[in-house]
């Protein structure tokens, strides 16, 4: 990467600096930092959404450029979440049971407090003991490896299976949906080690940070999500630029042709599905801490499913797109089934947005589909365009 | 004579019972201009399918350069990186990309996506481009989308595309199909011009084009060869009279 990447690919520094101002506004109107217009619920709802843009452009990546309609990056999501999620708890737990130990007057010791911690921990599961997959939990380091490690081993080894095999289009979409639904039932199971269906919470109480104020803790959180999405974003940006997203291109448009030309199609499609996976994974890590619960129900086919709608309303095979497309339904949806739209009364029938904004949400992607098959993404380019 | 460069033996492949390729066998050198002709269904697309990996025979075998590899246990995309392009019935070019996009894809440059990740243009592979484009008549064409090109444009910028890999063997199936008079007498030239430095095989259907690439003439018919030889010797064969001219 070099400053004539930059100069060929103007709209990356458009979109950063976008992104830049937004940051500030935000910064400047937030409860910790500024004037306190913006609660801090709305704060981590912003840092939220901005976490799900990157779970998106990855998405955009992998399916936009690659054509790999992935139904499973939002599991990848989910499987990051759950690796910070297992150190939150376990360091805050540990904080607690130390706490509540220290005016025993035999010390404790450190199995006595461990067994303290799993009994806390997986008490509402019927559990006492640390399963071992929380070998880990006790270290930040390592469990921020797991992060990247678990989703990046995950689809190496499930897309080496599934394109070795040349399984493509359709097939390759309910085999990504049917990994997906297999995680999210396993678990649910209250023996996966993961207490089940009850999830992993309290994840927005950040240990050693205990007396910070939630306000400062959301503007961190807020930050580190705009940073996470800008360097994905210039990352994704290089990776769709010059040959290799020539190259990756074509695999979406004619695969066949481009094995003919002497490239091992199957490794790119690795490539790129283990990149934007372990993408997925830290646009997880960062989103579950600011929603202070993560639970089996959130990795469920849905939530992917969902991801590809953001990305089609968006307007596939532009970064932006992608983002503008998770943004709009985002708000859309936190705002209609959040009560800020008013109740239609028909006189026979009221329309409750509760109920109906699925409907409306599946109509709008049937007319992007239908009448602007390029999303908002592609009625942008063309403003742009007329305007050019 | 020129050294072999492609050896088919024996091969045959069947489909659901049907025998496509029966117990062919075939030879090329280095360098060969070499057309192949037969009726529909002769199994000339299924030959080249076999050649670069796409179609397993069942049965033969199919040794390649100097050292007389075998090309049976190799992927496609191995196959094109021994030196073998391929050229489809269907003109198949990234049409969403440019013509100039086109090219550098199949410029000869390591493929492994990290060789491609971190790749640098090169002022060699820009005058390589220029030059095929030159070859192929696309010069005013390289930035504009493949998929604006008119038909015979598109089977030129494949053949470029070819050019680009710098093959060794050149597997072109009916380049002239669907090409006015003038734009099938450019294509001659360029397979013509390919042909002094490496081995082409060419598949058509017209006779005319045939005969002005003026060399040997291999004659498929229900997947095995009925006769081979100059074009005057071919079209005067009873046999061959009888299958396919005789129509
Ligand atoms: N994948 C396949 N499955 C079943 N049958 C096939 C397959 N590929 C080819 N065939 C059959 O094998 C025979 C040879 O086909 P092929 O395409 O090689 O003929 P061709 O000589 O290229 O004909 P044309 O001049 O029409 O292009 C045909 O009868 C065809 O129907
Ligand atoms: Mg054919």
């Amino acid at each position: 990467m070099n400053r004539s990447f930059f100069a060929k690919n103007p709209s990356i520094l458009w979109f950063i600096a976008l992104l830049g101002l937004f940051t500030l506004g935000v910064t400047l109107l937030s409860e910790a930092t500024g004037t306190g217009l913006i609660s801090t619920s709305f704060v981590k709802t912003l840092g939220k959404t901005l976490c799900l843009c990157l779970v998106a452009i990855a998405m955009d990546v992998v399916w936009g450029y690659c054509g790999i309609l992935s139904l499973g990056h939002f599991a990848f999501f989910g499987i990051g979440g759950y690796a910070i999620g297992m150190w939150l708890m376990y360091a805050r737990t540990e904080v607690i049971v130390s706490a509540s130990m220290a005016n025993q007057v035999i010390p404790p010791s450190a199995t006595e407090v461990s067994d303290a911690i799993a009994s806390q921990i997986f008490g509402v599961v019927g559990a006492s003991e640390l399963p071992t997959i929380w070998s880990f939990a006790h270290s930040l380091p390592l469990q921020l490896l797991m992060v990247v490690l678990i989703p990046g081993l995950l689809a190496l080894v499930f897309g080496w299976l599934a394109f070795r095999s040349r399984v493509t289009g359709v097939y390759l979409s309910i085999l990504t949906q049917a990994m997906t639904l297999a995680l999210s039932l396993y678990l649910f199971q209250n023996d996966s080690g993961l207490r089940g269906n009850n999830g992993l919470s309290g994840l927005q109480n950040i240990p050693g940070f205990e007396s910070t104020p939630q306000s400062l803790v959301s503007m961190a959180f807020f930050w580190a999500s705009a940073l996470a999405l800008a360097i994905g974003y210039i990352l994704f940006a290089f990776v769709i630029s010059g040959k290799m997203g020539s190259v990756i291109r074509a695999i979406r448009d004619n695969e066949t042709r481009v094995r003919f030309l002497g490239y091992h199609v199957e490794s790119y499609k690795l490539f790129v599905f283990t990149l934007t996976a372990i993408v997925a994974g830290i646009a997880g890590a960062l989103y579950y801490p600011q929603a202070g619960i993560i639970n089996p129900a959130e990795i469920a086919p849905i939530a992917s499913i969902y991801l590809a709608v953001w990305v089609a309303i968006g307007g596939r095979g532009r970064l932006y797109g992608a983002v503008l497309g998770t943004v709009a339904v985002t708000l859309a949806s936190s705002w209609f089934t959040g009560g800020g739209a008013p109740d239609i009364n028909l006189g026979f029938y009221t329309i409750k947005w509760t109920d109906w904004w699925l409907v409306l949400l599946g109509l709008s992607f049937v007319a992007v589909t239908l009448f602007a098959p390029q999303g908002i993404g592609g009625l942008v380019d063309k403003l742009v365009r007329k305007k050019a | 004579m020129s050294k072999t460069l492609l050896e088919l033996s024996g091969v045959s492949v069947s489909f659901d019972g049907f025998k496509a390729i029966n117990n062919l066998s075939f030879q090329i050198g280095e360098p060969e201009l070499r057309a192949i002709i037969g009726p529909n269904g002769a199994g000339k697309t299924t030959f080249m399918d076999i050649i670069t990996g796409k179609t397993k025979p069942d049965d033969g075998h199919i040794l390649w350069g100097d050292k007389g590899i075998s090309l049976l246990g190799l992927s496609e995309s191995a196959i094109a990186r021994e030196g073998i392009g391929r050229k489809f019935q269907k003109p198949t070019v990234f049409e969403a990309q440019t013509v100039r996009e086109n090219l550098a894809m199949a410029l000869k440059n390591p493929r492994g996506p990290f060789d491609v990740l971190f790749y640098k243009k090169t002022s060699d592979g820009a005058a390589r481009i220029e030059a095929i484009a030159e070859q192929t008549g696309l010069t005013d064409s390289l930035t504009r989308p493949a998929g604006e090109l008119s038909h015979g444009q598109k089977q030129w910028l494949e053949i470029g595309m070819l050019l680009a890999q710098e093959p060794r063997l050149l597997l072109v199936d009916e380049p002239a199909a669907g090409m006015t008079p003038a734009e099938r007498e450019k294509t001659t030239q360029m397979l013509v011009e390919a042909a002094k430095t490496r081995a082409v095989v060419v598949v058509e259907h017209d006779m005319e084009f045939v005969r002005r690439l003026n060399c040997k003439v291999t004659v498929l018919n229900e997947g095995s060869v009925l006769a081979e030889g100059s074009i005057d010797h071919v079209t005067s064969d009873p046999q061959v009279i009888e299958v396919y001219l005789g129509r």
